[in-house]
């Protein structure tokens, strides 16, 4: 009976042996799997601008991004800044939802002093 | 903009989209962008509310007017961490990990690396058996993939990235040139986009049979293992290897959509289509294995529209036409997924070729009225064969694509424009329903260019 018992133990701890090796088993029970993470983008560090000292005398941009309901808040934006912010001057441009063109970018590029972008719903 | 042009930039935000924002800006090399966020969203507000609830409303977080701090940050000086340039990269932990199965399938769900249900653990033996599949390089780059729009980084991946999605998913190693092929064009199958968007793939050739591709009863619903493990392995490769699907970073779904877990996936019944498959249609031979990538809202129910015809003898391809017209042009077309007993209706309804019937569909509406949502691109009738008149484009990728695949190219076919008209039969013969919705297929690659 007990060399019986042993027989069927022993081809058991064979068997979940065998089991373990095609599955990848380690010493111990524990298996080494894949991180299945891809590779992010290396990070190239960009300097922020220097903020400005004054907005008297100042041209900022507004650029609607296209989603909706920008159109008008940006207007309200506008509003704010006019009549808060007189000497300040505000130009609203859109450039709907895909990138922004490039004729657009090179007016900011020679005509702001700071822009904002608006808006992530 | 704010480096480019040494400019304060800025954007108006609303609060949920700060984990992103930090996220983004962080892999930008500028995480210290000042962002103004919003009190909440703007959508549906009147001008009078956005200036009395927004403009002039009292940021609760930090108790300042909005407007008080957007001033702040176009004109404070810069702080030292804001002028902090140390080098930074994204840490994605250890190539491998060891530990008991139990912890491990612990691991990946607390870490992300799952959709929720359970995966098939990616050892080094399971790998490799699906990696016997392909004669191209496990380390040879295969794509690269954001998850939909400039909200987030482009990562990158090899073969073998494809391979452990693969093995997650529980496919078998003879479907991995599809997957393969998939995953070249770097479209994601998980868009970030709060609209919660829906991908597919039409899959045509004699591949469908040798893996075991279901293109009859329940053909697009998960009824096959090819089918079912395809689309699974797309959509875990866009979470791990595309960084895709991370909710509050990468994925913005409002309300989500339930064709994220396993796709689209479309096995056209060549065979019982009065028509061309859909990948000649896109300028590869018949019989070629070849994978059509989808993307837009998703499809449903023919039935689901008014304009369907419930008459005991519908004229079908009015009713497409009825349902092309009510949505025309849409973000992403019509997509029309025809059972092909309706197919043989259009025939029988004097459609007998494709032309003729996308002649008829995308015919201008007499009593139209005119109706573009931002950022639409005109109705440009059938995709496929707007495709096949260009001329090919090799490396062209697909909407919402990171861009092409790693080498050797396979044959590609330009993208169709969204605002298309696009059809394909699949599925059974057991009743006259069929499937219709906005799908823009995109770009079309070789399968066998991945064996």
């Amino acid at each position: 009976m007990k060399l019986r018992m042993a027989v069927v133990v022993a081809l058991c701890v064979g068997l979940v042996c065998g089991i373990a090796v095609t599955q990848g088993y380690a010493q111990g029970g524990k298996i080494t799997v894949y991180n299945p993470l891809g590779t992010p983008p290396p990070i190239e560090m960009k300097a922020m601008a220097p903020r400005l000292n004054t907005l008297d005398g100042k041209t900022i941009y507004l650029v609607n991004t296209g989603f909706p309901n920008s159109g008008p808040f940006m207007q309200v934006v506008g509003e704010w800044f006019a009549a808060n912010y007189p000497k300040t001057k505000i130009e609203i441009r859109s450039q709907g939802m895909s990138n922004m063109p490039p004729a657009l970018k090179e007016e900011i590029g020679k005509n702001a002093d700071a822009v904002l972008f608006g808006l992530g719903h | 903009m704010e480096s480019e042009f040494k400019i304060p930039a800025s954007a108006f935000l609303i609060p949920v989209f700060k984990e992103q924002a930090e996220s983004v800006s962080f892999t930008a090399g500028m995480p210290g962008i000042r962002i103004q966020y919003l009190q909440g969203t703007v959508w549906g507000l009147t001008p009078e509310q956005i200036k009395t609830r927004i403009i002039e409303g009292v940021n609760k977080h930090t108790g300042q007017p909005m407007m008080r701090e957007l001033i702040t940050k176009l004109t404070a000086p810069l702080t030292a961490a804001e002028q902090d340039m140390t080098p930074k990269k994204l840490d994605v932990g250890p190539a491998t990990y060891t530990d008991t199965e139990e912890n491990l399938h612990k691991l990946f769900l607390e870490k992300r690396y799952t959709d929720f249900l359970p995966v098939v653990l990616p050892t080094k033996e399971r790998v490799d058996a699906m990696l016997a599949q392909t004669s191209h390089d496990p380390d040879a780059f295969l794509g690269r993939m954001h998850p939909g729009s400039v909200a987030g980084e482009t990562w990158t991946y090899t073969v073998r990235h494809a391979a452990i999605a693969a093995v997650m998913a529980g496919a078998k190693p003879e479907y991995l040139p599809v997957i393969l092929a998939i995953g070249s064009t770097g479209q994601t199958a998980v868009n970030v986009s709060d609209n919660g968007f829906a991908a597919g793939a039409i899959i045509n050739g004699k591949i469908r049979d040798e893996i075991g591709m279901n293109y009859d009863l329940g053909a697009i619903g998960p009824y096959a293992h090819a089918n079912t493990t395809i689309g699974r392995a797309w959509s875990l490769l866009s979470i791990n290897g595309g960084n895709c699907g991370k909710v509050g970073t990468t994925y913005h779904g409002t309300v989500g959509n339930p064709a994220n877990l396993i796709n689209v996936i479309i096995a056209e019944n060549e065979e019982e289509s009065p028509w061309e498959p859909f990948s000649v249609r896109k300028g590869f031979k018949k019989d070629e294995n070849v994978v059509t990538l989808l993307n837009g809202w998703g499809i449903l129910s023919a039935r689901n529209w008014q304009v369907t015809d419930w008459s005991a003898t519908p004229t079908y391809s009015k009713t497409v036409q009825d349902i092309y017209r009510l949505q025309n042009p849409g973000l992403f077309g019509t997509f029309v997924v025809l059972s092909p007993p309706i197919a043989d209706f259009i025939v029988s309804e004097g459609y007998n070729t494709l032309e003729k019937f996308n002649e008829f569909v995308t015919a201008p509406d007499p009593n139209a009225k005119p109706k573009m949502p931002a950022g639409a691109a005109k109705p440009a009738g059938d995709a496929a064969a707007k495709a096949k008149a260009g001329a090919a484009k090799p490396g062209a990728g697909g909407p919402g694509a990171g861009g092409p695949g790693g080498a050797p190219k396979p044959k590609v076919a330009p993208n169709a424009t969204s605002g298309a008209f696009g059809v394909v039969v699949t599925g059974g013969r057991n009743n006259n329903y069929w499937m219709i919705g906005g799908l823009a297929p995109g770009t079309s690659v070789s399968i066998d260019a991945w064996r």
